[in-house]
């Protein structure tokens, strides 16, 4: 079994259960085992807190790595933001000068940062030790037919020297990923585009997803699959806002790609929260039939306690 | 030789003071190794997509130590998307994205924030994550069967995040 100590970050456990949900029903069944980290904070986030103090934002980062050092584990990310932030921690702190620094703040709590636990995305997790054709073995409802634009977003590919995802010009993971669900992989001309939730401007965000979503309706796709819940959120309230403005109708619903594994493993529509979603990925309903119970893993044991 | 009249103005002073400051952030003094080519400019969705930012011109600021012009409210810096396309592109390593960080944090120590950054930041450092937690999400969480999210450790966060006396604090 290959072990791992999960960072679930802020966002998908509080405002997207039903992706860590996803998340914690479909990686055992590719022989991943989940280890809760006891007592990690955020990231911190790469926009805001990194906004106020790089140094304070590194120091956090570098307690939250060291969480992972004590179980003697790689931490891996399910949000793209944490690993834009935890990749670059562990990147910055091969800077002797800057280690010492951060290392003086932890001395504060009795902490030490080594670096001796790599930082993984989960989708590396897919391609890199279950392997994509264990993905493609896990279904048992093959998406046959099903288009599937995808957008990479930012922090999975860039910066590339950072990340060390995949090549930032001409990636291939999520692709590959899609295939491996049986659904047919959509790239449209603005598969490299921002999502733009952090520019902090009225014309520019709303700008760039009228163009994004615009391109992706060209190629007919039926969803926009994503692997990072702040690229979510802004396709989905986002494109509610973005078509009152410019009064268009996109109809394209964004799914975070966990929760779309999990369904072509069998896990019931109605149970993986599609429902809250404002556009909700009704072209699976074409695919129901076959279902296969949901498994316990740790924190549902967790919960009954 | 007496100056034409109208010279003095076209005189650009270099504020070193505003460059030294912005090389006490990290990676803030990355600008020095920029020659302007350009190559941040035509992957910038701001740039593509809005009229007023360009990373090009902001690392010309920064070698001029025009740091007037940028830190200010309102600031044109916060339109970047941090896509780090500019990062990705710049043959000289220079992080543009990385620099206009570091000038955000010159802004922030002036207590300079758009007020959703300052949102968020204020639920970090009052609950250690940066999205609201309590009963509804737990509530949420529980039909998942996941269960509650526990507290931050936040004395650890607390003693972290304080400037040590070097660095302008008082740890």
């Amino acid at each position: 079994m290959n072990r791992f100590a999960f960072f679930p970050g802020c966002l998908i456990p509080a405002r997207h259960p039903a992706m860590e949900f996803a998340i914690r029903q479909t990686l055992p069944k590719l022989g991943i085992e989940i280890v809760d980290l006891e007592g990690a904070s955020c990231c911190p986030d790469p926009i805001y807190f990194k906004s106020k103090d790089k140094l304070s934002w590194l120091s956090v980062a570098a307690r939250n790595l060291t969480l992972a050092e004590e179980l003697g584990l790689d931490i891996f990310t399910n949000c793209s933001g944490c690993t834009a932030t935890l990749s670059e921690a562990w990147h910055l702190l091969q800077d002797e000068e800057l280690r010492a620094r951060v290392n003086r703040r932890l001395a504060r709590i009795g902490r030490e940062y080594r670096g001796t636990s790599r930082v993984r995305h989960i989708v590396t997790l897919l391609r890199d030790v279950a392997g994509y054709e264990a993905v493609g073995e896990s279904v048992i409802r093959p998406l046959e037919g099903l288009k599937v634009a995808i957008h990479y977003g930012c922090h999975l590919l860039k910066p590339s020297r950072i990340m060390q995802v995949d090549d930032p010009n001409d990636p291939s993971v999520m692709e590959n990923l899609v295939v491996a669900l049986g659904a047919e992989p959509v790239r449209h001309r603005n598969w490299y585009l921002c999502c733009g939730k952090a520019c902090q401007s009225d014309e520019i965000p709303s700008n760039m997803m009228r163009d994004l979503l615009g391109t992706v309706q060209e190629q007919q796709a039926e969803m926009l699959c994503m692997i990072c819940p702040t690229c979510f959120g802004q396709f989905d309230h986002g494109q509610m806002k973005v078509a009152r403005q410019f009064g268009e109708d996109f109809h394209t619903p964004p799914v975070y790609y966990f929760q779309l594994l999990a369904f072509a493993q069998g896990v019931p529509y109605d149970g993986l929260g599609f429902e809250r979603q404002r556009f909700k990925p009704e072209c699976l309903h074409r695919f129901e039939g076959e279902t296969a119970p949901v498994v316990a893993s740790g924190a549902d044991d967790r919960a009954a306690e | 030789m007496g100056k034409a009249a109208g010279d003095e103005e076209q005189v650009v002073r270099v504020d070193f003071g505003f460059r030294r400051e912005l090389a006490e952030k990290v990676e803030g003094n990355l600008a020095s190794f920029c020659y302007q080519c350009g190559a941040c400019v035509g992957d910038c969705p701001a740039a593509t997509y809005g009229s007023e930012f360009n990373p090009r011109e902001i690392m010309l600021k920064v070698l001029y130590g025009l740091g007037e012009e940028l830190l200010v409210p309102d600031s044109v810096l916060w339109q970047c998307t941090n896509c780090y396309n500019c990062h990705e592109r710049c043959p000289q390593e220079v992080k543009p994205v990385e620099v206009i960080i570091s000038l955000k944090n010159m802004l922030a120590d002036q207590g300079i924030y758009p007020d959703f950054t300052a949102k968020v930041i204020e639920t970090f450092e009052k609950t250690g994550r940066t999205t609201p937690t309590g009963p509804m999400v737990d509530r949420q969480r529980a039909r998942y069967g996941l269960p509650p999210l526990g507290p931050v450790p936040m004395e650890e966060i607390g003693k972290l995040i304080e400037p040590a006396p070097e660095e302008g604090g008082t740890a």
